[in-house]
């Protein structure tokens, strides 16, 4: 997997005591087009506060282009923000 | 007393590690800490400065405090980012939250520094201090240097030692042979003049202060002279204060987005402002003695007033009528582009000397506190004055930032 960090459009669950729960999101890929893609299995949620900056990362699974990929998305929690972290 | 076991804990370049951390959080693949960079203040706004280097740039002489144009003639390739102070907060309130597992009496030196009385831990101190060391390292992502000694001075003095991530002791038994061989000017409060001072007498190294006569050094610089005598021999014995650190004052000030020529105007620009001031006051418990308003006219001319009141105030109220009589004796008539409001002589609202001659009113203090829970729990604007209703100024002005932020003091 590659560092990313790119920005994402995020659908989410936000649970009434876990960890929100990313749905589906939507990236503009390299033909600056939209894709939208369902996570499919979340397989873990870690929380890190580097420098003090929390964020959740989760280890992710989702069919793309008919092939199983398992990657990572990253939430900031003062920023409210979605990222696509590694893939 | 005698057995007090005190850590001072120093983030390794502060600014830069966190900024490196912080960068390769968002995905960035450079680590800053690895190559010749330094966190610099904006050279447009005549900020240009050297705020913290990374080791390799130190290996070029770049030296905090110098300008980045001469930071860039002795490293051409040079990295320089911006400084970003709030993040830097949150790494060193973070930091501070883990400390606090580990003992209660924890005093916040600056925001990259923290004295922590260990006197608990007995003799697990070292193992305790390593796990420290390597829970920010893991948790948070930078590394600091740890001081163990019986006073603050010397635990200080300890952390200064060899960096980066490293534990260090400095035991009253051990100050001959790891603080006296060190240069006159590494001890704590002896700056360029001093050294200066000390090197025309022959004094080079800590240890050749040590052994100076304390008449002859007394006779020589007085007091001063006598405190670092005292360092030099690593006599210090202040608390660990758990009181935040020392602030001197608290103001706030803004620069209006239009020239103000009235004084209606003028007024409510100074009530938000002592709103602010108020409540950041209250917030450190804290109350002053003297209000001061400075002003800067349209052509840039600043001038101030300030006055001394009878007993100390943190109150809205208090602060804003002092203002209003300032403003009144000193406005020349002429348009008005910054306002500044400075609460200083400080003291701490738990003793406080009420006036005879004044009313202490009880009710005034429960609606200002009051008004801070909410104001607290729902933002600034949850609850406002009704004056600022539709007048386009905002109801509480001024950031928080740059006073709250903790410099470093000289005061150990």
């Amino acid at each position: 997997m590659k560092v990313l960090m790119k920005p994402i459009e995020m659908i989410a669950w936000f649970t009434k005591n876990k960890k929100p729960i990313p749905l589906r999101y939507r990236i503009v890929d390299e033909n600056n087009m939209y894709r939208v893609i369902k996570v499919d299995r979340v397989l873990f949620v870690e929380e890190e506060k580097l420098a003090g900056n929390r964020m959740i990362v989760y280890r992710c699974e989702s069919k793309i282009n008919n092939l199983r990929r398992i990657y990572e998305l990253k939430y900031e929690i003062d920023s409210c923000r979605w990222f696509l972290y590694k893939f | 007393m005698q057995n007090r076991i005190i850590f001072h804990i120093d983030v390794n370049s502060a600014y830069l590690s966190w900024e490196a951390v912080y960068r390769l959080q968002h995905g960035e693949k450079i680590d800053l800490r690895k190559i010749p960079s330094v966190v610099g203040g904006d050279e447009r706004k005549r900020h240009g400065i050297v705020l913290a280097k990374s080791i390799p740039a130190k290996e070029y002489g770049i030296v905090t405090g110098e300008s980045l144009y001469s930071a860039r003639q002795k490293c051409p390739n040079l990295t320089i980012v911006p400084p970003n102070y709030e993040r830097y907060l949150k790494a060193s309130n973070s930091m501070l939250s883990l400390l606090n597992e580990y003992s209660p009496l924890i005093q916040r030196f600056s925001i990259d520094e923290v004295f922590m009385d260990c006197s608990h831990l007995e003799d697990n101190f070292l193992k305790i201090a390593y796990e420290i060391k390597e829970r920010i390292k893991e948790e948070l992502g930078f590394t600091v240097n740890i001081g163990i000694s019986t006073n603050k001075l010397l635990a200080k003095m300890a952390s200064d030692f060899k960096k980066p991530d490293k534990v260090h002791t400095l035991f009253p038994e051990e100050i001959e042979e790891k603080m006296w061989p060190l240069p006159v000017g590494k001890l704590f409060m002896i700056g360029v003049k001093t050294q200066k001072k000390l090197n025309n007498r022959g004094i080079y190294t800590i240890g050749q202060l040590a052994k100076l006569d304390r008449e002859y050094i007394y006779a020589w610089l007085k007091k001063p002279g006598l405190l670092i005598w005292k360092y030099a021999n690593g006599i210090e014995n202040s608390e660990v204060k758990n009181t935040s650190y020392a602030v001197k004052s608290i103001g706030n000030s803004t620069t209006t987005s239009y020239d103000v020529d009235n004084k209606k105007e003028a007024y409510m620009f100074l009530l938000a402002i002592s709103e602010m001031v108020g409540m950041r006051a209250r917030d450190l418990n804290l109350s002053g003695r003297v209000v001061s308003v400075s002003l800067k006219d349209n052509d840039f001319f600043s001038y101030s007033h300030q006055k001394k009141l009878n007993t100390a105030t943190n109150s809205t109220k208090t602060i804003y009528e002092t203002s209003k009589k300032l403003f009144n004796e000193m406005w020349n008539k002429k348009p008005i582009r910054r306002f500044n409001i400075t609460l200083s002589e400080l003291s701490s609202n738990e003793f406080c000397q009420l006036s005879l001659l004044e009313d202490y009113d009880e009710k005034e203090e429960k609606l200002n506190r009051a008004i801070d829970k909410i104001r607290y729990k729902y933002g600034y604007n949850s609850i406002i004055r009704s004056c600022f209703l539709h007048s386009g100024i905002k109801p509480v002005i001024g950031g928080v930032m740059e006073e709250e932020y903790p410099m470093m003091s000289s005061i150990i």
